[in-house]
């Protein structure tokens, strides 16, 4: 049953060959931030690969390395201290890190767009929305300003904010509205990859499921592919098609959503549903992992997850490499060595515990 | 079984601004059990915070009644004030700011029982005990003694906030949001912390939030505001079944289950939020309620008893 | 009876003074203003065991003297020896900058905490008073003040200080703002602080890191001013070696003899420069949030 087949193919990730119909295409990535006397190790050797229309959520807890992912595919690591030590980002097949400026600021907004967590910081207070908007088609597109501002309306009105609104300022508009207009904003140009960090996270609930369907819509009419970087399971369970688990820097569980949501593998990624209150029992403790998130200035050797881990032993201070369960979902965790192994976690639709 | 130890009766919080007045938290009455957690749930701006800090009277309410063991704190002096505030402590959300910068996890922890002269006559040796005592209780490290806060993560941090609540020996603590700013991994350790200490001191939490699935887990009631007002008022199985105020149902509707195919349908709210300044005497939600009926103009809806222990606030909630 | 060991004790740690130190230390050029600094304190202790007649001792057989062996720095136009007057004249410069320094730091943050603790009418008042203060430049105020009082080492201390006080209140009452605010002053109220408490142990340490690092600034500042008034005559008499005094006294003769006036200037631009790396560096060495 485990090892079983999944009908849906989505895309292997890992270390094989170059496929030109990508979006995205991140390989080998590590990121370093070199302080005065110390390293903090933020990504250390991912991979993965977004295909047209796909979304891709990247889940994990501070610290564990999304939002340097999401800076580093657009070149935008903040150096000095940052520096992307080694990895290949392809955005339809061209490196961004052989970019020049000029090239880089084609392909962003252009190709691939971020949005950002805090919509309350990311706009620009003293100019209109629309401007904002127009801006950026202006910048990319081979259109007059009427033309951008005409087309800026739309994107509103696309985003479910009346066009008439596009002469307002940021501070006339409710968190939840402006998060819309920095998604119009990074999709305005109409880019082929959206990379969302964590653009829900200052939202309300109610707001945030709001925000959640429009992208969801959104979607799937432009066919936008999306990477969504979170903290929250019920985001990723809502929106992703394929899921990709961060710990200390490094990818330790992916697969399709199913996969990773109905059979985890990962002890880190047992501990993460078991943490969550569940939606259904109330008696019983919860079990969260135990300790705290490693120094990312002293990684443990091999498995950064072990010292935390119930199942650890002494072999997982080896190095460790993906092991496939199946196409589509691999894990990074050297107790399936042993065939007998398994996770207690045993998770069938909602039955948790 | 009514024993409660707080009542809060027609509290009333209003903020002078420049553009009129702003209604924080209008009219709320409602009580708490000896030994159980009232869960008190709304999204930003409903005015569940200013409601927990009038409590515990950070700030002043501008009306209203609190009665903590069937004493009034409004109307006590200084004197009175401190001697309850043994009684009743806050922890607050961020783990970030709630502590002192320049303290270290021993001074913050000392801080209240020599202010309180709760060990009159304690030698050093003494206190240090009690203070590692209490960090042994909410699982510190006896080697973070002398560590200041910058130098430990967020869930140290809120651990050192919960001990130094627990240095008064208080029986009621006001949680405001206390999980919010954690790792998921992390927060279920804070919560099963409080629970582990609620059992063995028979605490009274407040527990404010915004993260229903936290609410739920811990609450034994519930109380939903929205706008400065509560909206519904129940036990917290039978608020999570059968949520009565269109508010609740989209509130509860809206919550994502970290389960595949397992958002369930979606009730879309419409509509701006209105207000808190010189709100007009109609109901709150009315501007973003899907059940919106022809009396809803017409005055705010008190809350009523619908079935047994379960309250709501609408005017159409007999049309159901 | 011997008492336990305290655990705490076995845990000892460096101290946040120490730990401050150590933090400064990383920063080079807050090292190269201290040890600036450093040498200037020398200097004065050294200048207690020059004689004060060989500093004014005139020899007009030599005046406007080069630089050379005998005469470091040259001499003035009273062929008195520039050298030695300049090293002289750091008591002066450092006492004024200082204890003018002091002076306004202790007014302005006393009044800075008022203004910012009870707020209201009080605050209201003070903050348009330090307003009006504000818009007179410093120069002018400090000129008015010493041609009313007299040109003395006090007078100017205390013409320098008025003048810097307005950047105490500022800076206290900003951050006093900003801490009252923060939860842990809450967190104090809750567990039964008193008010008076409150300030002393919660709000004004943690208010007072960026006193001392405008402390040092101002410092520089002050020595500035107090050279520019005693440039333009309004300073100490004529005859004490002070910075100021001593570039205005090679004024007339700049063209034939530009080390008069380029020693001494070279020294207060020195002695500002150190103290404002200083205060550079301390910003970032107080701030307990910035570990790395």
């Amino acid at each position: 049953m485990l090892f079983a087949k999944k009908k849906k193919i989505a895309p292997t990730a890992g270390y094989e060959e170059k496929d030109s119909d990508y979006v995205l295409e991140v390989r080998d990535l590590v990121v370093h931030y070199e302080l005065e006397n110390e390293t903090v190790k933020a990504v250390n050797q991912i991979s993965f690969q977004l295909k047209k229309g796909e979304t891709l959520g990247l889940v994990g807890e501070t610290g564990a390395g999304k939002t340097s992912t999401a800076l580093a595919i657009l070149n935008l690591v903040p150096d000095p201290p940052g520096v992307i030590k080694n990895g290949e980002i392809l955005v339809n097949g061209k490196d961004v890190r052989s970019m020049s400026p000029m090239e880089l600021e084609k392909v962003r907004g252009k190709d691939i767009s971020i949005i950002f967590q805090d919509p309350m910081t990311s706009l620009n207070p003293v100019m209109t929305v629309g401007e904002q908007i127009a801006e950026s088609i202006f910048l990319h597109e081979d259109v007059t300003r009427a033309e951008s501002f005409e087309k800026a309306r739309e994107m509103l009105e696309m985003v479910g904010i009346p066009g008439a609104r596009a002469d307002e300022y940021p501070h006339q508009f409710s968190g939840g509205m402006k998060q819309r207009v920095v998604i119009a904003i990074a999709l305005a140009c109409n880019p082929r990859c959206l990379l969302a960090d964590e653009p829900t996270t200052a939202l309300d609930v109610t707001i945030q499921a709001q925000v959640l369907d429009m992208m969801n819509d959104l979607k799937m009419r432009l066919g936008t592919s999306l990477v969504m970087i979170t903290h929250d399971l019920g985001v990723i369970a809502s929106i992703c098609d394929t899921v990709a688990v961060m710990y200390a820097g490094q990818i330790v569980e992916y697969g399709t959503l199913e996969d990773v949501f109905n059979q985890p593998m990962h002890p880190y990624t047992e501990g993460l549903f078991n943490s969550l209150p569940s939606m259904n029992h109330k008696e019983g403790k919860l079990k969260p992992i135990p300790g705290y998130m490693p120094d990312p200035t002293k990684l443990p050797e091999g498995c950064a997850f072990a010292p935390r881990c119930r199942y650890a032993t002494k072999d997982c201070s080896k190095p460790l490499k993906p092991r496939y369960v199946s196409d589509t979902h691999y894990v990074l965790c050297d107790a399936y060595d042993n065939p007998q192994f398994h996770i207690e976690l045993q998770r069938g639709g909602e039955a948790c515990e | 079984m009514s024993d409660p130890i707080l009542e809060v009766k027609n509290l009333k919080k209003y903020f002078k601004t420049s553009s009129g007045m702003v209604h924080a938290v209008d009219d709320c009455t409602f009580s708490i059990q000896r030994g159980r957690t009232l869960g008190v749930v709304g999204e930003s701006g409903c005015g569940k915070s200013t409601t927990g800090r009038c409590i515990v009277r950070l700030i002043e309410p501008t009306s209203g009644e609190i009665l903590y063991d069937h004493q009034d704190i409004n109307k006590m002096n200084r004197h009175q004030l401190k001697r309850i505030r043994k009684d009743m402590q806050f922890i607050f959300q961020d783990p970030y700011y709630s502590l002192n910068p320049r303290n270290t996890v021993y001074q913050s922890i000392a801080a209240p029982i020599k202010l309180n002269k709760l060990m009159p006559g304690a030698t050093k040796s003494q206190m240090e005990e009690r203070v590692l005592e209490l960090m042994d209780t909410v699982g510190l490290a006896e080697r973070m003694i002398n560590s200041y806060p910058h130098e430990l993560d967020g869930g140290r941090r809120q651990r050192i906030g919960i001990a130094r609540a627990l240095a008064m020996d208080p029986q009621f603590i006001v949680c405001d949001e206390p999980v919010s700013a954690l790792d998921v991994s992390i927060q279920a350790q804070i919560l099963n912390l409080l629970k582990e200490l609620q059992e063995k001191k028979n605490l009274t939490y407040m527990f404010i939030t915004h993260d229903l699935s936290v609410v739920k887990y811990f609450s034994d009631d519930i109380v939903v505001m929205y706008l400065g007002q509560i909206v519904e008022k129940a036990p917290a199985a039978k608020l999570f079944e059968n949520p009565r105020h269109p508010y609740t149902q989209a509130l509860l509707s809206a919550e994502l289950l970290p389960v595949v195919g397992g958002s369930k349908k979606r009730i879309q709210l419409t509509g701006e939020i209105s207000s808190p300044l010189d709100p007009p005497d109609e109901c709150r939600f009315a501007k973003r309620c899907p059940r919106h009926c022809r009396d809803c103009d017409c005055g705010m809806p008190g809350l009523v008893e619908i079935e047994p222990e379960h309250f709501a606030a609408c005017h159409c909630i007999g049309d159901l | 009876m011997k008492e336990k060991e305290l655990v705490s004790k076995r845990y000892r740690k460096r101290s946040q003074l120490g730990d401050i130190f150590h933090r400064l230390r990383k920063n080079k050029g807050s090292m190269f203003g201290l040890c600036i600094i450093i040498l200037l304190l020398v200097i004065l202790i050294l200048s207690f065991f020059i004689d004060y007649n060989a500093v004014t001792a005139t020899d007009l057989a030599n005046r406007y003297q080069g630089p050379s062996l005998k005469h470091p720095f040259g001499t003035d136009d009273m062929g008195r020896d520039m050298f030695l007057r300049t090293l002289y004249g750091t008591r002066y410069s450092l006492s004024i900058g200082f204890g003018a320094t002091l002076l306004a730091a202790i007014v302005g943050v006393i009044i800075g905490s008022v203004s910012g603790y009870y707020g209201g009418l009080v605050d209201d008042l003070i903050m348009r008073l330090t307003d009006i203060i504000s818009s007179i430049p410093a120069m002018l105020l400090g000129m008015v003040i010493v041609s009313i009082l007299g040109g003395s080492v006090v007078n100017l201390i205390f013409a320098v200080g008025i003048c810097s006080i307005q950047y105490y209140i500022r800076i206290t009452r900003a951050s006093i703002l900003a801490i009252r605010g923060q939860e842990y002053v809450e967190a104090a109220k809750v567990i039964g602080m008193s008010d008076l408490r409150i300030i002393f142990t919660q709000i004004l340490p943690n208010a007072f890191s960026p006193v001392i690092v405008t402390f040092s600034a101002t410092i520089g500042i002050a020595i500035l001013v107090s050279a520019s008034l005693s440039f333009i005559g309004l300073g100490v008499a004529v005859p004490m070696p002070e910075w100021g005094a001593l570039v205005s006294s090679g004024r007339n003769a700049l063209r034939t003899a530009p080390f008069v006036s380029t020693f001494p200037g070279l020294f207060i631009m020195i002695t500002v420069l150190a103290f404002n790396v200083l205060g550079d560096g301390l910003r970032d060495a107080l701030d307990p949030k910035l570990k790395r």
